[in-house]
């Protein structure tokens, strides 16, 4: 019950056949819908209609990210702990909010990102048939990571905004970089069990610092750095490990500077797990264990 | 709310120094506790006081398997739902089992008997919780992070497929169905992943195997190194399954016991639509490379 994992994230691009292009043929994603202004894609192993939204704006950056939750009752349940925080959602009946798109609850977190609780998104499968199906579809192109992992925001109190997401939303805290005087730096939390479905740096409040992809290999992040070379696409850090989750990322940009990561790795948290600290002295080790530091782009560098 | 994930295998060994040298030295797990004649181990990821509990007794078999549940009101819930099924439930009191609290033990439909737990003793992973390494030091052997499922036999598959499902929640991801339609095997899960307990047709109350999580493809690759120069039995693989499609190795402990490692697989949410395999595709739902099931595999439990 609650919020099952990360559904979708509505980024802008000034470009819209250009990122299009390349979200299609270099990462891989499948377009399910163009409407207007707007173009939806999936990664191919995801049953619902849309994980990534393409919004042709004049300017880089997210519009809203969505979470996918259990049950319908989950919809009023959480809009109700909403409310009693002081944040009034908006509701929003399925297809309101565009194609493909289900019963949802909209809201400003207290970071300024605009976020949506949905169920009942229009499921268009995975490609594969339901008897017998092969491992993969065979007409798979560029990175064709499986599905949509987690995203990563920047926020000016990661104490504050943190404790709302735990408070209010039930998310569970895995790892935080902890300064020197005891603040969050950053906090990495999950619903999904795995080490983080949404994290938050410190930054600019409705700053996107990345969305990352799951692939299931760290194979995968070597055919994906190929292709960023091969295909002119920025490569911002990696293939390389993180400290933090212990998962393996390789970091890039789309054409418009939105900052993508197909991340693989990890771990299995339970609900009562403990968190694992990190302090600020280790804050290198913690990004990326193989360099020992950060480079200023990676924090500063924000879309 | 409900069962998270696999807790525990509990099974029996002919030879405790056997078991382990074998489960601590070419699989690589850590021995938390040993009484007379218990072995309790546990992978470097797992926080828990033990994933596999292997008792000495003069057949190999398995005593039970046991789920955690997320919270402690769970118990109370499924000990009501599974009295109302018809089935009789037995309250484990805190302190009567090594390594966790208070449980419920009760009979499946397939005759094994399933536990339910949630408060377990926590002995911590191998790293620290501040500024921990990625790896522990001096892992020996396969080393996998986890524990990750078990499939066992049940001679009416359908009837216990259904009461997991009915009774305690879980969800069906995939199934074979023989030439007539009936249910062969059955993928069950609760923790987002393929499967966590599956049923093949076959005698109640056998074990097949239990199978340890691994990274990625190039980590079961060293692990059939790791068993070939350990001398270990292995079933079939390194290979694939079109269940699941996992990335598998199977082999034998040195009393006959199935174990696997396995990585891969996908993730299904709870409204996820369950996949069907039919009887002229069993080859390849089991062993997609080979397209054909050997017959130690169909054959041989414990």
């Amino acid at each position: 019950m609650g919020i099952l994992r990360l559904s979708h994230a509505e980024v802008r691009v000034p470009d819209l056949e250009l990122a299009l292009a390349y979200y299609t043929e270099v990462v891989g994603l499948i377009e399910t819908a163009r409407v207007d202004h707007r173009a939806y894609l999936k990664a191919w192993d995801e049953h619902q209609h849309h994980s990534l939204i393409l919004a042709s704006a004049p300017t880089y950056g997210l519009d809203s990210l969505g979470f996918k939750v259990e049950t319908s009752d989950d919809l009023d349940e959480l809009s109700a702990r909403l409310s009693a925080a002081g944040v009034e959602p908006e509701r929003h009946a399925a297809g309101r909010l565009g194609p493909g798109s289900g019963d949802t609850v909209r809201f400003v977190a207290p970071s300024g990102h605009t976020i949506d609780l949905v169920h009942g998104m229009d499921q268009v499968g995975n490609g594969l048939p339901l008897h017998n199906p092969p491992p993969a579809p065979d007409d798979l192109v560029g990175m064709h990571p499986p599905r949509i992992d987690h995203i990563f925001l920047m926020c000016e109190d990661v104490d504050g905004v943190t404790a709302f997401f735990r408070d209010v939303l039930g998310f569970r805290l895995t790892e935080q970089i902890l300064a020197d005087d005891g603040h969050q730096l950053v906090t990495f939390l999950e619903r999904s069990h795995t080490p983080h479905d949404l994290a938050f740096i410190t930054g600019p409040d409705g700053a996107f610092h990345h969305v990352a992809f799951w692939v299931d290999e760290w194979n995968d992040l070597r055919n994906g750095a190929d292709l960023c070379a091969y295909h002119g696409v920025p490569i911002d850090a990696g293939p390389t490990r993180h400290g933090a989750t212990r998962g393996c990322g390789l970091y890039f940009f789309d054409p418009a500077g939105n900052r993508n990561e197909l991340y693989t790795g990890g771990y299995w948290f339970d609900p009562d797990d403990e968190p694992t600290t990190w302090t600020e002295a280790e804050m290198g080790r913690a990004i990326f264990t193989y360099r020992g530091q950060v480079d200023p782009e990676f924090m500063t560098v924000h879309s | 709310m409900g069962i998270l994930r696999l807790a525990h295998v509990d099974i029996t060994a002919t030879d405790l120094e056997l078991a382990a040298a074998y489960y601590t030295q070419v699989l690589g797990m850590d021995l938390t506790e040993r009484t007379e004649d218990r072995l309790f181990l546990k992978c470097w990821d797992e926080r828990d006081h033990h994933s596999l509990a292997i008792r000495h007794a003069t057949r190999v078999g398995l005593d039970r398997f046991a789920f955690r549940v997320e919270r402690e009101a769970d118990l109370a819930e499924f000990e009501r739902r599974v009295e109302a099924y018809g089935y009789a439930v037995q309250r484990v009191p805190a302190g009567s089992e090594i390594g966790q609290g208070e449980s419920i033990r009760f009979e499946l439909p397939s005759g094994h008997e399933m536990e339910l737990v949630h408060d377990v003793v926590k002995v911590g992973g191998r790293l620290p919780l501040v500024n921990p390494r990625l790896n522990p030091e001096s892992l020996i052997g396969i080393a996998p992070p986890r524990i990750d499922h078990l499939l066992v036999h049940a001679e009416e598959v359908p009837e216990v497929a259904r009461f997991m499902t009915d009774v305690l929640d879980f969800r069906l991801t995939e199934q074979l169905l023989d030439g007539q339609g009936h249910q062969v095997i059955a993928f069950l899960e609760r923790a987002h992943k393929p499967h966590d307990i599956a049923f093949v047709q076959g005698p109640n109350g056998a074990l097949h195997h239990f199978s340890f999580w691994l990274d990625d493809w190039d980590h079961v690759r060293r692990a059939a190194d790791i068993l070939a120069f350990n001398g270990v039995t292995i079933d079939i693989g390194p290979t694939r399954h079109g269940i699941t499609r996992g990335n598998t190795i199977y082999f034998f402990d040195p009393m006959g016991t199935r174990n696997e490692v396995f990585t891969g697989g996908y993730r299904p949410d709870p409204d996820f639509p369950t996949i069907t395999w039919t009887d002229d595709n069993a080859g390849r739902a089991i062993f997609y490379y080979e397209g054909v099931v050997n017959q130690r595999f169909a054959t041989v439990h414990t």
